[in-house]
């Protein structure tokens, strides 16, 4: 799916781009035309007219929001008090619902507060946007380097939208998060040195002032969601199902979060987990398209929690704020809206439209380079081959100065070099940006707690941290800083919590508002798949009753 | 009701390593006959139609032959004594109760392909068998008998009992190679066959215990009489292994072309608590299954052949109404599963997801795309591997399918 | 530049336009995809695994059906995601004596020990890891070396699944790893600052303006 810029737009040729970019000399940073905020409200998605309504029912009725993303938060829930009857529930402590790097450390957090935890995943436990992430995570360690800077850094480029206390409490947890990673066995490159007494390699990404993103390869992702994935499942503490999305939230009669209903996948039945406090880490919405873009993530990534967390009456921000993130492959198009990690920028790589000239710094902040990209492509400047449009990433010049980046550094890079039948040593890869982040999401203090009892949130269906554009490198520090914290408040609350009713009153006021709202007919949440994922719920129910 | 037959299984030779005792009773007579005329041992097994019944009924004259052929003065025989494979017992019997037999079969072979080792590879999960056989062994040593075998053979010639590795893989002949020659009883991709390269790269006959002990009496008796022994168009007899849901299980030596009816109901005194036939595992769990409509079949090679299905070693596993069929081939792909020696991905896997299929539908949680998917596997599968382990899963996966199609979820259902 | 092929996906008969990733066409005619599926081309997952016989060929592979073409006449099996038995509990944190990291690699996988060499998951492992050979380095010691074949293992279980000894090679690997990091890697820069910390530097300014003057967010790309 790709948001093929129609020909009604011209753009250059491939095999006439290639040209250019071959023979154009060495080039500066060229001087910006606009200013950032110009650039941004001309060209950014966010900023479409047709990117924006305002929501009609909920707590945060009047809010702006992507008219996709409208659809599921107004939607109405996919099962009634008629469903949960003869179900027996699974009772315990912390129930955490998605199988990311940020439930796997709520899981471990709650674990260490003495809870038990089942930790529910739509797929299996791993499967995430965590996991396919490459460039690495923040930490403020250099000597040049402050946690004020970091602090700076972030505020400033989430556009000074971020929540202060959430942002120092995410720059003040780095340090630590880097050491409880590396004492679960999260491997990070070193620059110089040996293993004891040796000093780790530090990139720049953009919209960042010094040095601070952590490593392993360029498949930081893998590396941390494997352990993370093997510590959860090596705790016989934690209960782990998968194949197991949740389809609703349950509340008490006081309208605290007191687990939710499961649908079992492989039985085709629903089930009930009953919890004195639920963690919700169900991750982005990419696979939403909005906007007919292509997407850097997984499967899972259907915005899912944002939903049960709106109709039980959590407090939303920024939900028309997304990422996206400049490098997405472009052609060919089987492959469109794979990632080409920001690294390859951090070291050197620069972009070139299709007269063969840079238009922008490749490490302005994302949102800038992604407007820009937009630009030259509106503007006649883009590449086009065999229909799909996009700017060249010129890897063939970064690699010709340094080749052994390729085996070492940019491995993955390789890796989808190699399946686009591209030598990137050789060819520039044609790049358009690709739907990559959720800025905004659940509000949440520095515990993850939203503004429902009981129920925690962290990661990326959370807003605050990243204000309105991510940083490379703050996400998957937010998904560990705020998993962590989330799973041991969500302990200290069980442990504190009288067992009350479960039920789903919250469903039913939620319907009397839509009812109200003229809405009651429509669409229902969550959707758990893209819509090429073929799947209808109450279908696959019945099929196991023939 | 055919009638029992006691040649392999004549209470007379139930002697154990006893030497003279069995000497007394003939024992030794189809060597002399061997010796007599040497040249015409092959042409007597092939005139007798004695048929390999280690499970694939191959000619047995027609290896013996192949290896008599192989270029080399070099040979060696084994007697295949692995039997690891659910539902069948009959080698165990022979190598534990009549080893001399089996032993006088060997010389015979190692005669006519003139063999200067003969090797006998017996699971050492049979341990009494085992010790048995090494005893007999011991036996023959230094005696006038095997003296004339070595004067006919032309050399002297190294008789051994060998333990195998007692795995279900190590059956496979060319595994059998691989574990004499020091290795895990992998199997190898064929050709080259055991034949013309074996243990120790030298030309090897491998044949099983029970064909084994067929050659004396055929030699001593001719090969008339072996095939007036049998039924119909079928020679000789046969050692059934009948076990499952009937009243007497146990070894039967019933003439070739015996009927499944009399095997069953006959000499089996019929079905368990009066329950109904409902099927049977002819030739173990890696062939097909024969239902109510093939209690008239002959039980020989060819005429079972005929009804797409496989005598193989003569094991009968007999399940009645009432057993969840999908369970029990269930249960047969994962001893498949795990007996699977690792070489092969596809097997490996391919075992475990059937198997895994095949319990989901077992337990009422199989969806018409879980059918879809099983018989799909099953016409992806064979021939992927270096043996016949994964044919065998998809063999029986198959065949239950076709046989009993209401078991298995309709194909026309819903979406997974 | 499309042309159409046909394959089979468990049973389905699909028609395609090329080029498209097995798991693409798998649900090309409008099936559920519920399982075996995840990061969708980045390879990285593990999670799409499946066995794929090629037209005229009697092998069968294991690869990850969404970096992997589809061609004509391509038969596909997806592998359910199960283990097919119990796995190595251990804790890192209680790992704690590297002289005697051997020995704990050994006593929670005692099984590598018993390898039979049957190479399965060499052709098992769809990223053509060295794993044979990880697991004979774990077991004499060199786990530095062990640790390096498994670097860029997806934990896709496949070769857990073709074990016939029940080692589970890529956690065994993964253990190895993570225990060399957890008590080897000290890097001084990390540990000075979280001394610093401890010793109460992590006051902020929240309001936003404390930038040092650095006007300069965007400088050259190096």
């Amino acid at each position: 799916m790709m948001s093929t810029t129609s020909l009604s737009v011209s753009a250059v040729p491939y095999a006439d781009a290639l040209t250019r970019l071959r023979t154009a000399a060495a080039q500066a940073s060229p001087a910006e035309a606009l200013s950032r905020e110009e650039l941004l409200a001309a060209y950014h998605p966010d900023h479409n007219e047709d990117a924006r309504v305002a929501l009609r029912v909920g707590g945060n009725r009047g809010m702006l929001c992507h008219p996709t993303l409208a659809c599921l938060l107004e939607g109405n829930a996919l099962v009634g008090d008629v469903d949960l009857v003869a179900l027996d529930p699974v009772v315990t402590d912390v129930l955490v619902i998605g199988g990311g790097g940020a439930g796997a450390a709520a899981t471990l957090a709650a674990r260490r507060g003495g809870a038990d935890v089942v930790l529910a995943a739509k797929l299996r436990v791993g499967d995430s946007n965590t996991v396919m992430a490459e460039g690495g995570i923040q930490a403020a360690i250099g000597e040049e380097d402050s946690l004020q800077r970091h602090f700076d850094d972030t505020l400033k480029g989430g556009h000074g939208a971020g929540e202060p206390e959430l942002i120092a409490r995410l720059v003040r947890d780095a340090p630590e998060v880097i050491r409880w990673l590396i004492g679960l066995g999260v491997s990070f490159d070193l620059a110089e040195g040996p293993l004891a007494g040796g000093r780790l390699l530090r990139k720049r990404g953009g919209g960042t002032t010094a040095a601070r993103i952590l490593s392993h390869r360029d498949f930081t992702g893998l590396e941390m969601m494997r352990v993370l994935r093997e510590a959860v499942e090596l705790d016989r503490g934690v209960t782990v199902l998968n194949r197991a999305p949740a389809i609703e939230l349950l509340s008490d009669e006081r309208g605290r979060c007191v687990g939710a209903v499961l649908y079992d996948l492989e039985l085709r039945r629903l089930r009930l987990v009953c919890a004195g406090a639920v963690v919700l880490a169900t991750g982005g919405a990419g696979r939403l398209h909005l906007s007919g873009f292509a997407t850097s993530n997984h499967y899972g990534a259907t915005a899912d929690g944002l939903a049960l967390a709106y109709r039980m009456g959590a407090q939303l921000r920024d939900i028309d704020s997304f990422q996206y993130h400049p490098t997405g492959i472009a052609w060919p198009g089987h492959l469109a809206g794979g990632l080409i990690s920001e690294a390859v920028r951090s070291f050197g790589a620069t972009l070139v439209n299709g007269q063969g000239a840079r238009f922008i710094d490749e490490l302005s902040p994302r949102d800038v380079v992604t407007s820009a990209i937009l630009r030259e492509c509106a503007e006649g400047r883009g590449v086009v081959r065999d229909g799909l449009i996009g700017v060249f990433l010129d890897t063939p010049t970064l690699l010709a100065n340094r080749p052994a980046l390729l085996r070492e550094q940019l491995v993955s890079l390789g890796h989808l070099a190699h399946r686009a039948g591209i030598d990137p040593t050789r060819e520039p890869m044609l790049i358009y940006p690709t739907l990559h982040y959720q800025n905004g999401g659940v509000v949440i203090d520095t515990d993850g707690a939203s503004t429902v009892p009981g129920l925690y949130c962290a990661g990326e269906v959370t807003g605050g941290v990243h204000g309105r554009n991510r940083l490379m490198g703050n996400a998957l520090l937010d998904i560990i800083v705020f998993g962590r914290r989330a799973g041991a408040a969500a302990a200290r609350h069980a442990a504190a919590a009288e067992p009350g009713r479960f039920g789903l009153g919250h469903v039913q006021s939620w319907q009397r508002e839509l009812t109200c709202a003229g809405l009651i007919e429509g669409p229902r949440s969550p959707i758990l798949y893209p819509a090429y994922g073929h799947f209808d719920l109450r279908r696959h129910m019945a099929a196991s009753q023939d | 009701m055919t009638p029992l037959k006691t040649v392999l299984l004549d209470p007379a030779l139930k002697l154990g390593a006893d030497f003279p005792a069995w000497r007394r009773v003939g024992g030794g007579e189809g060597l002399a006959a061997a010796l007599a005329a040497p040249q015409a041992i092959i042409s007597t097994l092939e005139a007798a139609q004695l048929r390999g019944m280690g499970g694939a009924g191959f000619p047995t004259w027609r290896k013996w032959s192949a290896v008599v052929a192989a270029a080399s003065d070099d040979k060696v025989v084994v007697c295949n004594g692995n039997e690891d494979e659910p539902g069948t017992f009959k080698d165990r019997y022979l190598l534990r109760f009549t080893p001399h037999q089996v032993i006088e079969g060997a010389l015979i072979a190692a005669i006519a392909v003139k063999a200067s080792e003969v090797i006998f590879y017996v699971n050492p999960h049979q341990a009494e068998g085992l010790e048995v056989m090494r005893r007999a062994v011991m036996e023959w040593t230094a005696t006038d008998l095997l003296a004339a075998v070595e004067a006919a053979v032309g050399r002297p010639i190294k008789l051994r009992v060998a333990p195998s590795a007692g795995r279900y893989v190590g059956g496979e002949e060319t595994a059998i190679v691989s574990w004499l020659d020091g290795d895990f009883p992998f199997p190898q991709r064929k050709p080259p066959y055991p034949f013309e390269n074996g243990v120790g790269g030298r030309p090897t006959l491998i044949n099983n215990v029970e064909t084994l002990a067929n050659v004396p009496h055929i030699l001593k008796n001719g090969a008339n009489w072996y095939r007036a022994l049998g039924l119909g168009i079928a020679a000789g007899t046969k050692l059934f292994s009948l076990s499952g849901d009937v009243l007497r299980p146990g070894l039967y030596e019933l003439p070739m072309g015996t009927s499944l009816q009399d095997l069953v109901f006959g000499h089996g005194g019929g079905m368990l608590e009066r329950r109904g036939f409902k099927a049977v595992f002819t030739g173990g769990p890696s062939n097909t299954l024969l239902t109510v409509r093939d209690l008239d079949v002959a039980l020989d090679f060819d005429s079972v052949r005929a009804r797409r299905s496989h005598l193989g070693t003569g094991a009968m596993i007999v399940i009645s109404e009432g057993t969840s069929i999908v369970r029990k081939v269930a249960e047969y792909v994962a001893f498949f599963a795990n007996g699977s020696c690792g070489q092969c991905p596809s097997c490996k896997c391919g075992t475990f997801q059937m198997a895994r299929l095949l319990e989901r539908i077992a337990t009422g949680r199989g969806s018409g795309a879980d059918r879809q998917a099983l018989e799909h596997l099953c016409s992806i599968l064979p021939g992927s591997g270096r043996c016949g382990l994964i044919d065998g899963a998809v063999t029986v996966v198959k065949s239950s399918i076709e046989t009993f199609p209401e078991e298995y979820p309709s194909q026309l259902r819903d979406v997974s | 530049m499309s042309d159409r092929i046909r394959l089979s996906v468990d049973g389905r008969m699909l028609e395609v336009a090329t080029p498209v990733s097995i798991l693409q066409a798998a649900s090309a005619d409008g099936t559920p995809l519920t399982a075996n599926v995840g990061c969708l081309g980045q390879g990285v997952c593990g999670a799409c695994r499946c066995m794929v016989r090629k037209q005229d060929e009697a092998d069968v592979t294991t690869v990850l059906a969404c970096e992997t073409l589809a061609e004509d006449g391509m038969q596909v099996s997806f592998i359910d995601y199960f283990i097919p038995d119990r796995p190595h509990v251990y804790d890192v944190a209680e790992i704690t004596d590297v002289w005697r990291l051997s020995n704990a690699v050994s006593g929670i996988f005692p099984e590598a020990a018993q390898c039979r060499h049957c190479g399965g998951c060499d052709r098992a492992c769809p990223k053509e890891l060295d794993v044979q050979r990880g697991v004979a380095l774990a077991v004499a010691g060199d786990l530095a070396g062990a640790a390096g074949i498994f670097d860029q293992c997806v934990m896709c279980n496949l070769c857990t699944l073709a074990c016939p000894e029940r080692i589970w090679p890529n956690h065994l690997g993964l253990m190895v790893r993570r225990a060399l990091t957890a008590l080897t890697l000290r890097p001084s820069d990390l540990i000075h600052r979280l001394n610093e910390l401890e010793r109460g530097g992590d006051v902020l300014d929240l309001s936003g303006t404390a930038s040092t003057g650095t006007a300069a967010v965007v400088s050259d790309g190096r």
